[in-house]
């Protein structure tokens, strides 16, 4: 514990490793978890071994990374440190929220503790500009070129490219690629296809919203521009003032009792619909496919305004004290995750869709993935490719006027 | 050798004083260094100029004209509100229950009861909080129940997603916390004064006004600073169990830390410990140092 | 003075039912864990989420982090509010001083951890378990500190006084006099340090650096990707540990 007290020297990535291999060993004695811990504990003892023996010639590395928990794959690397030949993955579970995702990075030490970071794409301006992570050699990367969804949706020059790049450069390997609208329980509603829906009177009171102006806000706009309600150029982009004008109509239906809530979790959402406490909820398709496997009946609507699709990325943390060693394995574990079996083990726990790569590899491995889930991972996996076909609006994270966006937004939940 | 001896014993005297009132510091100093330092640094930032992502030392007063000319002081005003309905009602429960403990109940039982108080804690906030919400839902557990026995014809809407609802959340996540400083406090009452107060013919009520409740008062205090700023800082309490866009200070500040706005964060922080510090002046005020210090006035050492 | 039994008995009826409300929102989670019913309905009774804490190692870390931490809390606390106590009655500012030891629960907790972060960071120190504990102590100072100062006040420094006029050194004299009369207070301030630090998530979530604790894991499944029953099965198994734990602590007392 004494070890653990001081501050780390973390450049030396041994004592970090042989940090957490005391305090590890120190907490053995609970039985939580002793195999794991045992097993992390050989994997950095092992580590430490090889490099005692070789001299420091060759030594595993232990990756930090940031996720907001999609990228977690149960807390199974093995394969990973199976290609690298022993480096492991240590991933620190962040909020979502971009505050936690910027102030972990600018304070907290954050860019010298971790190096990936594995967040909803679309915020590389705050992050470049404060000089938080740096582009990605894709040439480093063997499974860039084989993910044909990156040449299909990401192009530089579309709205794509701004989930995973900034000013021209590539900063961000796409780890999910998605397309939101909202969610219904048709018994109760009938077949829906407007974002409407979310604003239509006969459902009052029975309606919630995600607390998130980017989302919920682009799609009003959306709806709004699309009935006529609004004049607005841009439902991403949208100006001050358009933005007061969306807000002025949210602040009107909220002060008619059309929202139940504005739900800000994974779990309240998915709460709300399996309760059916309401029965038009703008939300994410996750939380449709765990109310399906709890026997409730929900749709994920496919509305004429068309999907908002998003990605979330993994950037590479910018640390020019990070030893060439670390960065090779950060690389590895980049590629790695455009790999068939990570994507498809995300696919299959998440809900999202990852690589091409990851269907396939479901199929041909029935050992790892039962034909069922297999089943499921392709089917998410065409359901998606469907929404981006069908076309839709970029969703995006960092609007030029965001501080007009958050104020507005704080008008709407004050009001 | 008398004179060199009382000498040596004067030192020793002397870095033995010295040597307490360091350890007694060491607690001060350890605010001073890890939270004072960066609490000035932090009101500072307040009154700094954004430029761009980053910050620059200047002297505007931007980020406080636009908090106090915005909406967000609504939120300000409705977390000083909710804060002292909660400790309120708070109070009024903990109070009943610590003299109950002390006063009715066996030293054994009563730690019992109080370990089951604190038992709940264990269990996560977001979790038990999470919890609140699936158990007031329409079609939740306490609609079922109301339904059932017949009282309602149709789900309650305003058990959830309302200020009944926050208020819930609120009061039972800062309560229990309210009661052990009571307890404490009524524990350490000398039964004689109670006891020479009923000989002089007072009745119990009088009692009790005159005698037990300003002795407990230490207690009071403490359970008062527990539930407010308990209530006060509760970042989980209004997201999950609050109407449509009901928020406390808590969550206004990283609502603007999610655009990085710095300054305007740091000048809510420093309205709300400003807030805080003029409440525990009022107190000052009002009450001597006997409210929360009793017999320790004695102390002449 | 009479003690009427039929109001004792209605009495521990209102004491239970306050409880009851406060052990209410307990049962969905603990339902949830063993798969009957809860927040998303069950598939049937199972232990599966039990079995299933020992294959997660970044839960088994961040069980790890937060025990450590708890526990250095619970010691550091209570001993820094002890002396934060002495020192508001002896040295001649007690309003000042307890002003200074009260600030960390004036500060929102957001901004408390952004400027302690900060901090860390001018000074080139690298966030890990010490900064953890770091928040954690602060954040429990206040209510150790208050809760011993509530027992202090009911001690009367009469008995020290008459211990150092029969030859008893300061430091004896506290320890067989004063401290046993104030250790309920002290057991208090440990245990409310150690259900705080339970229960830390937003001050530690900008400074825990490489690891994870079980708050700040619940926090990000819980915003992202739902919770799992699996930390259900934590939170339960806890509870019945400490249960387990007062039972015997009770047993051992009355044997005694």
């Amino acid at each position: 514990m004494a070890v653990c007290l001081q501050p780390a020297g973390y450049r030396d990535t041994l004592s970090a490793e042989g940090q957490q291999t005391l305090e590890e060993r120190a907490m053995a004695g609970s039985s939580i978890g002793r195999r794991k811990i045992v097993q992390a504990a050989l994997y950095g003892g092992t580590g430490l071994a090889l490099s005692g023996a070789l001299s420091g010639a060759w030594a595993a590395e232990q990756v930090s990374f940031a996720d907001i928990g999609v990228g977690d794959p149960g807390g199974d690397w093995s394969r990973y440190t199976k290609a690298t030949g022993g480096d492991t993955v240590n991933l620190v579970s962040i909020g979502n929220a971009p505050s936690a995702i910027l102030n972990v990075l600018i304070a907290g030490g954050g860019t010298k503790t971790y190096d990936l970071i594995n967040i909803v794409g679309g915020m590389q301006k705050p992050l470049v500009e404060n000089g938080l992570i740096e582009p990605i050699d894709t040439a480093r990367l063997p499974n860039w070129a084989k993910d044909s969804y990156i040449a299909q949706y990401l192009k530089p020059g579309t709205p794509g490219f701004d989930f995973i790049g900034y000013d021209g450069k590539i900063y961000g390997v796409p780890t999910v690629l998605q397309g939101d609208s909202f969610a219904y329980l048709p018994e109760a509603t009938g077949p829906l296809d407007s974002y409407g829906a979310l604003f239509d009177a006969k459902w009052k009171g029975y309606v919630a919203l995600e607390d998130n102006y980017t989302t919920a806000g682009q799609k009003t706009a959306l709806y709004l521009k699309a009935s006529k309600q609004a004049s607005i150029g841009d439902p991403a982009n949208l100006t001050p003032a358009e933005m007061k004008t969306v807000v002025d109509f949210l602040i009107a239906k909220k002060k008619e009792g059309q929202f139940r809530t504005i739900w800000s979790s994974f779990e309240q959402a998915v709460n709300l619909i399996v309760s059916k406490e309401v029965k038009v909820i703008d939300c994410w398709e996750p939380m449709v496919f765990v109310a399906k496997s709890k026997g409730v009946d929900a749709v994920y609507a496919a509305p004429k305004e068309g999907y908002l699709l998003w990605a979330m990325a993994a950037y590479l943390v910018k640390n020019p004290g990070r030893s060439p060693a670390r960065t090779k394995a950060a690389y590895a574990l980049l590629d790695f995750m455009l790999g068939g079996w990570y994507g498809a083990t995300i696919t299959d726990l998440r809900g999202y869709m990852t690589n091409p790569e990851a269907p396939a590899y479901a199929r041909q491995h029935p050992g790892e993935f039962p034909a069922a889930k297999a089943e499921r991972i392709a089917a998410i996996d065409a359901g998606v490719k469907k929404k981006f076909q069908q076309g839709g609006t970029w969703q995006q994270r960092w609007p030029t006027a965001v501080d007009a966006y958050e104020a507005e937004w704080a008008r709407f939940k004050a009001a | 050798m008398g004179a060199l001896q009382s000498g040596v014993s004067r030192a020793h005297e002397r870095v033995a004083v010295w040597t307490r009132h360091g350890l007694l510091a060491l607690p001060i100093a350890f605010v001073a260094v890890f939270l004072v330092a960066p609490l000035l640094f932090s009101i500072a930032i307040g009154f700094w100029q954004r430029v761009g992502f980053r910050v620059q030392p200047a002297f505007r007063l931007d980020a406080y004209a636009e908090f106090f000319g915005s909406v967000r002081l609504l939120v300000l005003e409705r977390g000083l509100i909710v804060a002292a309905e909660a400790t309120a009602i708070g109070l009024l429960l903990a109070y009943p229950v610590a003299y109950f403990l002390v006063f009715r109940v066996t030293r054994s039982a009563a730690r019992v009861v109080l370990a089951l108080f604190t038992l709940p804690f264990l269990v996560n906030y977001i979790i038990r909080t999470f919890s609140w919400s699936w158990l007031l839902s329409r079609t939740g557990p306490v609609n079922k129940a109301l339904a059932t026995t017949g009282l309602t014809h149709a789900p309650v809407d305003w058990l959830l997603y309302s200020d009944f609802a926050v208020l819930l959340g609120l009061v039972t996540s800062t309560m229990p916390f309210m009661i052990f400083p009571i307890y404490l406090a009524l524990m350490g009452l000398d039964r004689r004064l109670l006891e020479a107060s009923w000989t002089l013919g007072a009745s119990p009520a009088r009692s009790f006004l005159r005698v037990t409740l300003p002795l407990s008062l230490s207690g009071v205090f403490a359970a008062l600073v527990f539930g407010f700023t308990g209530a006060f800082g509760d970042s989980a309490v209004p997201i999950i169990l609050g109407g449509p866009g009901y928020q406390l200070m808590g969550n206004a500040i990283t609502s603007t830390l999610d655009v990085l706005n710095y300054p305007l964060s740091a000048a809510m922080s420093s309205v709300v410990v400003a807030v805080m510090l003029l409440l525990l002046l009022c107190w000052y005020l009002a009450f001597d140092l006997q409210s929360f210090l009793g017999k320790m006035l004695r102390w002449r050492f | 003075m009479t003690r009427n039994p039929l109001a004792q008995a209605l009495l521990w009826f209102v004491l239970a039912l306050i409880l009851a409300v406060l052990y209410l929102p307990l049962l969905p989670p603990f339902l949830a864990s063993v798969g009957v019913g809860g927040p998303e309905g069950g598939d049937g009774f199972t232990w599966r989420w039990y079995a299933s804490l020992g294959d997660n190692p970044l839960l088994a870390g961040a069980i790890a982090s937060s025990l450590a931490a708890a526990l250095i809390t619970a010691v550091a606390a209570p001993f820094l509010g002890l002396l934060a106590a002495m020192a508001v009655r002896e040295l001649k500012a007690p309003r000042v001083i307890l002003l200074l030891v009260l600030l960390p629960l004036f500060i929102p907790g957001v901004s408390l951890g952004l400027a302690i972060a900060l901090f860390l960071r001018e000074l080139d120190l690298a966030p890990a378990l010490w900064s953890i504990a770091l928040v954690h102590i602060l954040w429990a100072l206040p209510f150790a500190t208050l809760i011993i100062l509530t027992a202090m006040a009911s001690f009367d420094p009469v008995y020290l006084e008459a211990a150092y006029l029969s030859g008893a050194g300061r430091f004896r004299a506290f320890r067989e006099i004063e401290l046993p009369l104030i250790r309920p207070g002290i057991l208090g301030a440990a245990s409310f340090s150690m259900i705080l630090s339970f229960n830390e998530t937003i001050r530690t979530s900008l400074v825990q650096g490489p690891l994870n604790t079980v708050q700040t894991y619940i926090w990000s499944t819980y915003l992202q990707v739902g919770l799992s029953p699996a930390l259900y099965a934590l939170m339960s198994l806890l509870v019945l540990l400490t249960v387990l734990l007062l039972a015997l602590s009770l047993a051992a007392g009355r044997r005694s």
